[in-house]
């Protein structure tokens, strides 16, 4: 006998019940969604003001445009970077988490960024890592750190009127000094007021018999004489003065209140007298994270930072479907922790990772806020992307939809894998 | 001494559960220690920005601009809720906040709606085409909204909704719908087959199976839902960024103006972006339970 | 009357299988039938067209003498009990039982009144404001039936309802289930695999295998007279012993049945004799239950296989025999159990009987079945309407 399968299997249920259902939806998604995808690559091949055809030029002027290239090459560093740090992060957390009793808290707060604003997160990492240390966290953090083991110096920026050559290790003086002899060291580019209060006038010493003796003093122009102690001048105490001879620290003083220094028993022959450079390093200011050499990893660690919650949660819910029977077996048949991690677990949550980190490169592909809001305008060239780029072309400064069109179909073929990859897992997990 | 060998031999279970040594079992715990420390600090890094910038959003401008936040446990007096006041006061910033709800509010509700009313058909009703549709849907999850800025930008031009709070409602819906379609049609799907056709056998209508069964039955998912898309639409800044215009904007795109002398806005930032916060975390913390597993049931977006 | 008829209908799936094999079918009013057999033989299908949850591919389905093509599910006047019941988990018990009430919109007090009847008559007035997950399984069970029953249906359908129970409440809804379609004048057409309910329940059995309908009557008449092997197999615990056995013809005399080395006569005045004659030469299967066999006393005449016994099941009240008597064993397809034709024994518990031992099995040979090794018919006069 033969029989042609039914496709209308069930009688009363027309086509014509389904459309109510769906007709708002697909008007919509119609209008909104598909329409203006195709819209978008049409006039992808039209000019700025859309009126004449200009073929692939639009494509072309994209990949020549420097300022798009840097958006290019800042989206293949967070492709590369954040979405495999983050599935990182996540899968050694989730699996920590395992252990602990208060995970669900743990996990909670990790995942609360993932409920507030990119725009309110992009304020609070521009606060973090704001760059004056008296207002960024993390530079004061370093500034503390730094400070700690390398005091700041005391007369940052100061340097000598004439006669010395600046060095890596300090200031070194052009002439020799020998035994007996005197030496004057006025210093300017130091303000008055920052001269310790303890500091007394300064004054020439007296030749000393075998001894070398000096002053250091600041050596102010105004109401005084360049290169002469004048009275109001006061010395600087606490700066170390060295004795080199054939590069060799032979003694090494420090000026007392009235800015005077003493090598007492120097043996004949010439040294040369240096002031180190610890007495004039700048005060260590933390970084320029803001600035143009760091802007992306530090938007790609605010990413990470509201991204890695969302990881852990998904791992979790893998791990705990993984059935405890397989890791009894494995632990029965004498497998140790890490050999059921590497051999049981990670084989059994691969599926769960693949998703994770798909998911997590097509949101770093459209990533648009953070950049806009952490970047200051200065540098928001160096941390441009695709989405970012897009928005500043058609919308911002640049006004031209016809290049923002063929960014947007740029955006969008590299969205399109992952659009593939979700509709075979979609189709794999009906079937 | 007897006694106490009886007593250990009596604490080793028979079935012979791991022997392990004292050694081990200190290391094991402390093992443990090492973990809950690690963590700990993790959370603390996570909480830390967050809290600077409550802190932040407490002091006054000058206090933010010469001293960091974290002074303030030295110095708790500085403590003040001025720049709120100042931020409501201010009528822009107001409406802005205002605004937030009047586009995010309908955005979700329609979105729940034609969601569900397209997911009982994908998943219940057979029609020719059923299929591909909800292929089609499953491709659209990752669309970015880049592709239909212009476009949209133009239609809304031609319907004089450009610039108004009905144009970014519909925008958000549209781009909302493939999620919420893809998650509802998910969770419809998943009702037992039997409890469809018992209410079909019942005598009920398409219609009234939908509002009568799978509605209340699919409660947890539509409660994900409209978390999800709450905040995802409360939180938006790009759409609005094109979309909306100066009495329509939502305070994200609101208070945009104010980065550009970021370092002596401090406080004006940090409490508008606080602000805004505010309903985020309230959401989140109440329906904490529903808004991670709308984000796990997506997991694409 | 008849309440609902299938006539020459199939059913097809869109991947190709058959699932329902031009059937025809009917079931009177106040009747109760069952479909019963292995699952996947589409009996679940035929009740799914009954109840216009599908449509067939081919053929008709008639309620009350009425095409019902297209009637949709909701106007059929057909409830249906599920087999995980089905009861709406965010409604109470009495809600559940009032909802086909709502839809069809009913006044309010016919619904509270209708609700309240119902639940007596199934025993669960006390559990009317529980939610399904609050009941145990038997009272789900019930809370389904009055739920079907409410809207007083002409029809309705039972797909497998006991299957989710335990044993023993089981066996307590066989009979309150049956009892009540009963007393209530319900026509019920209910889908099960075991053949115990169908036993227990049917006024009438249908039986099915691979969408096809193999036999169909009185519930002793399929299982005394089964119309194919598999029936035969199918019905009855334990299960009938199924061997071949090679025919030859001893003219005017008697038929000769070849058993493994042994040889049982069928003498000529023997009504089937002649039917099986028509094998001359060839294999035929032999079906015997437990019924038609017993042991033969030592020096007996008659029918008598000798064997070994194989195995022993004791069962406390009686004990099963398997006796190999050198017989290859027949293989209805689709049931796989046994290989060898070992002949199955009822005996008392207190007779012992020894593993390996050597016995006599004496043949009744009235209660023999013969069938076609070809086609799994049945040989010889029916001696039942077909």
């Amino acid at each position: 006998m033969k029989l042609r399968p039914s496709v209308d299997v069930a009688p009363g249920r027309s086509p014509r019940q389904a459309i109510p259902f769906l007709l708002p939806a697909l008007v919509v998604l119609a209008a909104l969604v598909l329409y203006p995808l195709v819209f978008s690559l049409i006039r992808s091949f039209f000019d700025a003001t859309g009126d004449e055809f200009v073929g692939l030029r639009n494509y072309v002027d994209t990949f020549t445009d420097p300022r798009t290239l840097t958006a290019f090459r800042n989206n293949v560093i967070w492709v590369v970077v954040a979405p495999a740090a983050v599935t990182g992060i996540g899968l050694i957390l989730a699996v920590l988490t395992e252990r602990i009793r208060w995970a669900t808290a743990f996990r909670l707060v990790l995942f609360m960024p993932m409920a507030i604003s990119l725009f309110a997160s992009g304020i609070i990492f521009r606060l973090v890592y704001e760059e004056t240390p008296n207002q960024g966290v993390v530079n004061a953090v370093l500034v503390g750190v730094h400070d700690m083991f390398s005091p700041s110096s005391q007369y940052p920026g100061a340097r000598p009127r004439e006669g010395y050559t600046p060095t890596e290790a300090g200031f070194i003086a052009d002439a020799p000094a020998r035994a007996g002899d005197t030496i004057t060291l006025p210093l300017v580019g130091f303000s008055p007021q920052d001269v310790p209060a303890q500091a007394l006038p300064a004054s020439v010493p007296a030749a000393g018999n075998g001894e070398v003796r000096g002053v250091v003093w600041l050596d102010v122009s105004v109401g005084g004489s360049a290169g002469k102690v004048d009275p109001i001048e006061r010395g600087l105490p606490g700066i170390a003065v060295e004795a080199v001879r054939d590069g060799q620290v032979v003694a090494r003083t420090t000026t007392g209140d009235d800015g005077r220094f003493t090598f007492p028993d120097l043996a004949s022959g010439e040294v040369a007298v240096r002031l180190p450079s610890s007495n004039f390093a700048l005060p260590f200011r933390g970084l320029t994270w803001l600035g143009p050499s760091l802007i992306t990893p530090v938007i790609i660690s605010s990413w990470i930072w509201i991204m890695t919650g969302f990881a852990i949660t998904f791992i979790a819910a893998g791990l705990s479907a993984i059935p405890r029977d397989a890791l009894e077996a494995a632990r029965v048949d004498g497998a140790t922790e890490w050999q059921v991690f590497r051999r049981v677990t990670i084989p059994l949550l691969s599926p769960v990772l693949l998703v994770v980190f798909v998911t997590l490169v097509i949101n770093v592909l459209k990533i648009f806020e953070l950049v806009f809001v952490i970047a200051p305008g200065s540098v928001q060239s160096e941390a441009n992307v695709l989405a970012l780029q897009m928005w500043q072309v058609s919308f911002g400064t640049g006004g031209d939809q016809g290049a923002g069109s063929a960014l947007a179909v740029i955006l969008f073929l590299l969205v399109a894998p992952a659009m593939l990859f979700n509709i075979r897992r979609f189709r794999r997990e009906r079937s | 001494m007897t006694l106490v060998a009886e007593e250990v031999r009596i604490e080793v279970p028979v079935s012979g559960a791991p022997k392990r040594g004292v050694l081990s079992r200190v290391a094991a715990r402390l093992g443990n220690g090492a973990i809950q420390l690690l963590l700990a600090l993790v959370a603390v890094f996570w909480l830390v920005p967050v809290f600077g910038l409550l802190i932040a959003s407490l002091r006054d401008e000058s206090a933010n601009t010469a001293t960091g936040w974290w002074t303030v446990f030295t110095k708790p007096a500085e403590l003040t809720l001025a720049n709120y006041a100042e931020l409501v006061a201010n009528q822009a910033v107001w409406q802005s906040f205002l605004n937030t709800f009047y586009i995010a509010v309908p955005a979700t509700v329609l979105v729940v709606v034609m969601a569900s009313l397209a997911s009982y058909a994908l998943s219940w009703i057979e029609f020719p085409g059923r299929e591909t549709l909800t292929v089609v849907v499953v491709g659209l999850l990752v669309m970015p909204i880049q592709v239909a800025l212009i476009p949209v930008a133009k239609l809304f031009g031609a319907f004089g909704l450009f610039g108004t709070i009905t144009g970014v409602v519909l925008f958000h819906v549209a781009f909302g719908l493939p999620f919420a379609i893809f998650l509802l049609r998910n969770f419809f799907a998943g009702i037992p087959r039997d409890l469809i056709e018992a209410a079909r056998m019942d005598g009920a209508t398409e219609w009234v199976i939908f509002k009568r069964v799978v509605l209340p039955v699919a409660k947890p998912a539509i409660a994900s839902l409209t978390i999800f898309q709450f905040l995802w639409v409360w939180n938006d800044m790009l759409v609005a960024l094109v979309f909306a215009d100066q009495d329509s904007a939502p305070i994200t795109v609101a208070l945009r103006a104010q980065l550009r002398q970021f370092g002596t806005n401090i406080d004006l930032l940090a409490t508008g972006a606080f602000l805004s916060m505010i309903v985020p975390l309230a959401v989140f913390l109440v329906f904490q339970k529903y808004f991670v597993q709308g984000v796990l049931a997506g997991s694409t977006k | 009357m008849t309440a609902v008829a299938l006539r020459d209908v199939s059913l097809v799936h869109p991947g190709g299988t058959v699932a329902v094999n031009d059937v025809s079918l009917s079931v009177a009013d106040g009747e109760f039938v069952v479909l019963l057999g292995p699952s996947g033989c589409g009996k679940s299908s035929i009740l799914r067209m009954v109840a216009g949850l599908q449509r067939p591919t081919s053929g008709q389905v008639f309620l009350d003498g009425v095409p019902a093509d297209d009637v949709p599910a909701r106007s059929r006047g057909v409830s249906m009990v599920f087999q995980d019941f089905a009861l709406y988990p965010h409604l109470t018990v009495a809600d559940n039982i009032g909802f086909p009430l709502d839809v069809a919109k009913r006044p309010r007090d016919e619904r509270a009144e209708r609700i309240a009847e119902v639940a007596e008559a199934f025993g669960i007035g006390d559990l009317l404001d529980r939610r399904p997950a609050e009941l145990s399984g038997g009272q789900r069970q019930r809370a389904a039936m009055a739920r079907a029953i409410v809207r007083g249906p002409r029809v309705l359908l039972m797909d497998e309802p006991l299957s989710n129970l335990d044993a023993v409440l089981r066996s307590g809804l066989r009979a309150e289930i049956a009892g009540l379609a009963r007393s209530l004048g319900l026509t019920v057409l209910y889908v099960t695999h075991d053949q115990i309910e169908a036993q227990t329940m049917a006024d009438r059995i249908a039986v099915l295998r691979n969408g096809v309908l193999e036999d169909e009557g009185r519930p002793d008449e399929v299982y005394r007279h089964p119309a194919t092997m598999h029936v035969a197999a199918f019905l009855g615990s334990p299960r009938m012993s199924l061997f071949k056995a090679y025919v030859q013809v001893v003219v005017d005399s008697h038929v000769e049945l070849h058993i493994g080395g042994q040889a049982i006569d069928l003498p000529w005045p023997d009504m089937r004799a002649r039917a099986v004659a028509h094998y001359d030469g060839e294999d035929i299967a032999v079906g015997a239950r437990t019924e038609a066999l017993r042991p033969a006393a030592p020096g007996s005449s008659g029918p008598v296989l000798k064997g070994q016994v194989r195995h022993l099941e004791h069962h406390g009240h009686e004990t099963l025999v398997s006796v190999d008597v050198g017989a290859w064993g027949v293989e209805p397809c689709g049931l796989h159990e046994l290989r060898t034709g070992e002949l199955v024994l009822r005996v008392r518990p207190d007779v012992r009987p020894v593993h390996g031992e050597h016995v006599g099995v004496h043949l009744c040979l009235e209660q023999l079945h013969f069938f076609d090794l070809a086609n799994g018919r049945r040989i010889g006069p029916r001696g039942r309407r077909r």
